[in-house]
C-alpha cells in the first residue's frame, strides 16, 4: 500500500457516495420505463421481469460487487499487497474449474454442491499461490504473477473441455464470463444470507487486523497469532470470491479496483477500507451491469457482465503498475547445491537421448483408423510420414524456442514463474486472428497468419515501450503483459458465449494446435529456431551475471539496460514466432528451464541448451499424446502440455520450497 | 472412450489395417471396401447436415466427423456401423483421410480456413448450408442438395428424396391445418439462465414457415441464424398463444430451478400445455434434419390439440 503515493482527495464517504448515486441513476433509467407504463390487467410481462428478473439482478450485482471487494481488501491487508484480488490470485479461476470439470463429469452433484465444489477449486488455487508466494515473502509481484499464471492454466483447462464438447457446449463460456442474469430471487438471496455471515466474522478481526497493520514485529507483541490470523483472513476472502463465483461465474477485476479506489480517496484504517471498499465495489458493479443491459439493449447482442469488466478493469492494473514501487529481487538461493545432481555432462547426453527418444516415438507410433496402435516401417511409413513431419517439427521448433525465451525471462526478472506465455504476446496474436475472422470476410489460412504476426508484434512493440518508460524493470513488463493476456481471453469468452461457430477457431488457435502446420510453415519455424537461440546462447555471460542482481551485475562490468532491452527483444522475438506455431498456452517455456535446472544444468549455456532440447521434445510429446489418446480427435499439443506439463511443474516447486525452507 | 464407434469384428477396417501393416497398396485393398461398391464414389462428409443427405442419396460416407456425436445431435438417420469417425470437422484426422483415399470431401463455408489442406487428400466439394449468405437457409440447403447430387452422379435419387421431402412437409402443413396452429419458438437450454434461441434467417424458422406455422420470436438472428439471450427475455414473446419448444439435450439441473422462478412460472410460453420439450433436432443441418424437425413439431402441437 506503500506503493500508491498520491491519494485524491476527496474522503472515500463521498466517492462511495457518489458512485452509489451514478449505479441508482444507471438503475432507474433501466427500471422506469416499467413504472411508467400503466399496469396491465392480469399478467403483466413487464411487472414479472421487473419484479423477478430486473430486481434480483440488480440485488445480485450489489452483493457480488460487495462480496468481491470485501474479498479484495482482506487480500490486500493481509497480503500487504496492493496488487492482490480474487481475480489477480486465480482464486475466481480455480472456481470456475471446478465447476466446469464437475458439470462435465458429475452434473448430478451441481445440485446440492455446488458452493462447495467451488470452495474446492479456489481453495486449491489459493493454497498453491500463496505457497508459491510464501517463499518469496509475499512479494507483491511475485504473488500476483503466479495468481496469474495459475488463472491462465485454469482457463485453459476450461477451454479444452470446451473444446472437446465442440460447439454446441457454449455455456461453459456464458458461465466462465460471468453473467448476472436472474430469473428469481434464489440466488440474491441465498447469497447475500452466505456473504452476511461471513462479512459478520470478517467484523471480528477488524481490531486484530488493525495491529497487524503495525508490522509483523509489533502484532506479535502485542500477541496477535499472526500467521493464524492471516489464515482466517484469506479463508474468508477466498470464501467471498468462491461463493461469487458459484453463484454467477467469474467476474473479473472488480475485487483489485474496488479497494484501491477506497484507498485513493483516503480510507486508511483496516474497518474503513474494508467497509467503504465494499460499498464502492457494489456501486462499480452495479454501475457496469447496468450499462452492459443499456448497451445490449441497443445492440440486441448478449454480453457477459464478467467479461466487460474485465476488458474494463485490465487498463486498471496496468495504470497501477506504474505506481507501484519496486524492489528488484535477488534470486534467494542459488538453484545449484540443493540436490545431489548429475555432472553436467551426463545430464547433457540424457537430455539429448529424452529429446531423440521423443522424437522417435512422435514420428513411428500412430493409430489405425480403427484405433488400434502402429509402428510404421515400409512404404506406410513414406504415406505417414509426410504429414507427421511438420507437426513434429514445428513443434520440436516452437518448444526450444519457448524454452529458450523462459530462461532468458527467469534470469532477466529473477523470477522462477517468469515465461513467454505471460508476456501478452499470444494474446496480441489471438487478437489479432480475432479481427482477421471477424472483419475480413472468408479470411484463408495466410491472412489469419498474417494478422496474427502483425498483433504479436504489435503488443511486443508496446510492451517495449512499457519496458523502457518502467526503466525496464522486467516484472513489470511481465505483468504488463499477462494483463493484456487476461483481457484477450475475456475478449474471446464475450465472443465465445454469443454462440459464433467463429469463436471456435480463435479456441482452437488459442490451443496451440499443430494441426495447420505445413512443410513451409514447419521449415520456416525451424530456420527461425536457430536464427534466434543462436543469439540466445552467445550472451550466456549477461544471463549468468544478472541473476545477482542489478548492482552487482553492473559492477561486474553488464551494461545493464542495453543487456536487459536486448534480452527482451530477444525472449519477445522468440515467444512471438513460437505462438504462430504452438499457440498461447503451453507452459514449455515454464516448465523447460526448470526441468534443465533440475538436471542439473544451472549455469546459463548449459541450461539454455538444456531447456532447449527439453522444450522441444516436451512439445513433441505433448504433441504426440494429443493425436493419439482420444483418437482420432485431437487434443491441440499446447493444450497437452499444459494440461501435463502445469501440475507436474507446481509439484517440483513446492518440493523445491521445502528444501529451500530446511536449508 | 470413443472406441464404441469402431465395432471390432468389421472387417472393412479389417482390411485397411492390413494394408497398412503388411505394407500392401491399400488401393487395391478398398475395393473391397463395400462402401465402394461398383460405381458409388467414396465420400467424407465434415459436416451432420451433408452426411445425413449422403445417406439420403443412397451414399454411405466413408467417414463423417465428430461421429461419436451423431446419436446425440441428429439422432435420425443413423449412420449405419463401419462408418468411420474422422475426429472433430476443423481438425479431421489427416492420416485417417489419407487411408481413407476419398474422391470426394464434403465441406461448409464454416471450414473455409481448412480447405486449402484438405485438397492434398481428395477433392473438397464445398456446400453453402446453415450459414446465411442472402437466400433463405431451407431453399439454400435444398440447392445444395441437388449440386451435391449432380457432383455424385445422383440427380434421380435427389429429386425423388427432395419430392419425398416436399411431400412430406406439405402433410405436416395439412396435419397443422385443423390445429388453429399457435406461433411457437425454438430454443435450446445453456443453463438455467439462458437459452439459445433461433430466428429469421435460419433453417428452423423456414421449415416453421413452410408448414403453416410462424415464428413466435420476430427478432433478427445472427447470420448461423441464433441469438443467446437471458430466459427472462423469452417475455418479449408478446402472442398469449404462443409455444415455447425446447430441444434435448436439456442440462439436468436447468428444469428443477426453473420450476422454483416465478418469472418462469408465469411466463405465458412457459405454462403446462404451451411449453415442450422434444427429442434432439439440428439446426446446424439440411433437408433431413429440416424434415426431422418438421415431424417432431407437427407431431408435438398434434398431441397437444
Amino acid at each position: 500500500m506503500s506503493g500508491l503515493t498520491q491519494s485524491l482527495r476527496f474522503g472515500p464517504a463521498a466517492v462511495a457516495c457518489a458512485s452509489l448515486t451514478l449505479a441508482a441513476a444507471l438503475a432507474w433509467l433501466l427500471v422506469a420505463p416499467n413504472f411508467a407504463a400503466p399496469a396491465a390487467p392480469g399478467y403483466d410481462a413487464a411487472r414479472m421481469v421487473l419484479l423477478y428478473s430486473t430486481l434480483p439482478r440488480l440485488a445480485t450485482a450489489l452483493i457480488a460487487g460487495a462480496a468481491l471487494s470485501l474479498a479484495g481488501a482482506l487480500f490486500q491487508l493481509v497480503l500487504r499487497n496492493p496488487l492482490a484480488s480474487p481475480t489477480t490470485l486465480g482464486i475466481s479461476a480455480g472456481a470456475n474449474l471446478a465447476l466446469v470439470i464437475t458439470l462435465l463429469a458429475f452434473p448430478a452433484l451441481l445440485g446440492f454442491g455446488r458452493d462447495l465444489v467451488a470452495l474446492a477449486g479456489s481453495a486449491a488455487a489459493a493454497a498453491i499461490v500463496m505457497g508459491l508466494g510464501a517463499r518469496r515473502g509475499f512479494s507483491p509481484l511475485s504473488l500476483v504473477l503466479s495468481g496469474l499464471v495459475i488463472s491462465l492454466w485454469c482457463g485453459a483447462l476450461a477451454a479444452v473441455l470446451t473444446f472437446l464438447n465442440d460447439r454446441y457446449l457454449v455455456s461453459l463460456f456464458i458461465w466462465g464470463a460471468g453473467s448476472l442474469a436472474q430469473q428469481s430471487w434464489d440466488i440474491p438471496l441465498s447469497l447475500l444470507w452466505k456473504v452476511a455471515v461471513l462479512a459478520l466474522l470478517c467484523g471480528a478481526i477488524v481490531r486484530p487486523l488493525a495491529l497487524l497493520e503495525l508490522g509483523d514485529g509489533s502484532a506479535a507483541a502485542l500477541g496477535v497469532r499472526f500467521a493464524y490470523l492471516r489464515f482466517f483472513a484469506i479463508a474468508i476472502a477466498v470464501s467471498l470470491s468462491a461463493l461469487v463465483t458459484s453463484a454467477v461465474g467469474v467476474i473479473g477485476f472488480i475485487g483489485l479496483v474496488a479497494p484501491i479506489v477506497a484507498r485513493l480517496s483516503g480510507a486508511r484504517r483496516v474497518g474503513d477500507i474494508l467497509i467503504w471498499s465494499s460499498l464502492i465495489g457494489a456501486a462499480l458493479l452495479l454501475c457496469a451491469d447496468v450499462s452492459v443491459q443499456l448497451l445490449a439493449g441497443a445492440f440486441s447482442d448478449f454480453l457477459p457482465t464478467g467479461a466487460v469488466t474485465a476488458i474494463f478493469g485490465t487498463p486498471v492494473l496496468l495504470f497501477l503498475l506504474r505506481r507501484l514501487k519496486m524492489r528488484h529481487r535477488v534470486i534467494a538461493a542459488p538453484f545449484a547445491g540443493l540436490r545431489r545432481k548429475l555432472p553436467a555432462g551426463r545430464a547433457a547426453v540424457l537430455v539429448l537421448v529424452a529429446m531423440l527418444a521423443a522424437i522417435a516415438i512422435a514420428m513411428l507410433c500412430g493409430r489405425n483408423p480403427d484405433g488400434t496402435w502402429q509402428w510404421l516401417g515400409g512404404p506406410a511409413l513414406a504415406e505417414l510420414l509426410p504429414l507427421r513431419l511438420p507437426r513434429v517439427m514445428a513443434a520440436l521448433a516452437s518448444g526450444a524456442m519457448l524454452a529458450v525465451a523462459g530462461v532468458l525471462l527467469q534470469r532477466l526478472t529473477g523470477n522462477e514463474m517468469a515465461s513467454p506465455e505471460v508476456l501478452g504476446i499470444s494474446a496480441g496474436a489471438t487478437f489479432g486472428l480475432s479481427i482477421s475472422l471477424f472483419a475480413v470476410a472468408a479470411s484463408g489460412i495466410w491472412v489469419q497468419l498474417g494478422f496474427a504476426a502483425s498483433g504479436a508484434f504489435a503488443v511486443l512493440a508496446v510492451i517495449l515501450a512499457f519496458a523502457l518508460r518502467a526503466q525496464l524493470a522486467p516484472e513489470r513488463v511481465l505483468l504488463a503483459g499477462i494483463a493484456l493476456s487476461a483481457m484477450v481471453d475475456a475478449l474471446v469468452g464475450a465472443v465465445a458465449s454469443t454462440g459464433d461457430p467463429r469463436a471456435l477457431t480463435l479456441l482452437r488457435w488459442m490451443s496451440g494446435s499443430t494441426y495447420g502446420v505445413s512443410a513451409g510453415t514447419a521449415m520456416a519455424l525451424s530456420l527461425a529456431a536457430l536464427l534466434l537461440v543462436a543469439p540466445a546462447l552467445l550472451s550466456r555471460r549477461w544471463l549468468d551475471l544478472l541473476p545477482l542482481g542489478p548492482s552487482s551485475a553492473a559492477s561486474l562490468g553488464v551494461p545493464l539496460k542495453s543487456a536487459r532491452l536486448a534480452l527482451s527483444c530477444l525472449a519477445g522475438l522468440l515467444s512471438a514466432v513460437a505462438t504462430l506455431g504452438v499457440g498461447p498456452l503451453s507452459f514449455v517455456g515454464l516448465m523447460a528451464p526448470h526441468l534443465a535446472r533440475e538436471a542439473g544444468l544451472t549455469r546459463a549455456l548449459p541450461q539454455m541448451a538444456g531447456a532447449a532440447l527439453l522444450g522441444g521434445a516436451l512439445m513433441v510429446l505433448a504433441d504426440w499424446l494429443g493425436r493419439t489418446v482420444l483418437f482420432p480427435y485431437q487434443i491441440p499439443a499446447g493444450l497437452m502440455s499444459a494440461l501435463v506439463g502445469a501440475p507436474f511443474l507446481m509439484l517440483l516447486l513446492f518440493r523445491k520450497s521445502r528444501t529451500t525452507q530446511v536449508l | 472412450m470413443r472406441a464404441d464407434c469402431f465395432p471390432p469384428f468389421d472387417p472393412s477396417r479389417r482390411v485397411l489395417l492390413g494394408g497398412l501393416l503388411g505394407g500392401l497398396p491399400a488401393a487395391a485393398l478398398l475395393r473391397a471396401v463395400p462402401t465402394s461398391a461398383q460405381g458409388a464414389p467414396r465420400v467424407v462428409s465434415l459436416d451432420y447436415g451433408l452426411a445425413s443427405t449422403l445417406l439420403a442419396l443412397g451414399i454411405v460416407p466413408a467417414g463423417v466427423s465428430d461421429l461419436a456425436g451423431w446419436d446425440k445431435w441428429v439422432v435420425s438417420p443413423s449412420m449405419p456401423a463401419g462408418v468411420v469417425d474422422l475426429g472433430t470437422s476443423t481438425e479431421p484426422n489427416l492420416e485417417i483421410l489419407k487411408a481413407l483415399k476419398p474422391d470426394f470431401i464434403l465441406a461448409t463455408p464454416y471450414l473455409d480456413a481448412q480447405i486449402p489442406r484438405l485438397q492434398e487428400f481428395g477433392r473438397v466439394l464445398r456446400l453453402q448450408t446453415f450459414r446465411y449468405e442472402g437466400t433463405p437457409i431451407l431453399q439454400a440447403v435444398t440447392a445444395a442438395t441437388r449440386s451435391l447430387a449432380g457432383e455424385l452422379g445422383r440427380l434421380p435419387q435427389a429429386e425423388l428424396f427432395l419430392s419425398g421431402a416436399e411431400a412430406f412437409f406439405d402433410d405436416c402443413r395439412a396435419r397443422l391445418a385443423p390445429v388453429s396452429a399457435p406461433p411457437v419458438a425454438l430454443v435450446n437450454f445453456m443453463d438455467a439462465r439462458h437459452v439459445r434461441i433461433y430466428g429469421n434467417p435460419g433453417l428452423f424458422h423456414d421449415v416453421l414457415e413452410r408448414i403453416g406455422l410462424s415464428n413466435a420470436w420476430t427478432e433478427q438472428s445472427s447470420d448461423w441464424g441464433l441469438q443467446t439471450i437471458a430466459i427472462e427475455e423469452l417475455s418479449r414473446i408478446t402472442d398469449p398463444h404462443a409455444r415455447l419448444i425446447a430441444f434435448d439435450p436439456v442440462p439436468p439441473d436447468v428444469l428443477p430451478k426453473l420450476a422454483r422462478s416465478p418469472l418462469w412460472r408465469s411466463l405465458p410460453v412457459a405454462r403446462p400445455g404451451h411449453f415442450h420439450v422434444l427429442a434432439p433436432a439440428l439446426m446446424f443441418g439440411m433437408v433431413n434434419e429440416a424434415m426431422r424437425f418438421a415431424g417432431l413439431v407437427t407431431q408435438a402441437l398434434e398431441r397437444e390439440a
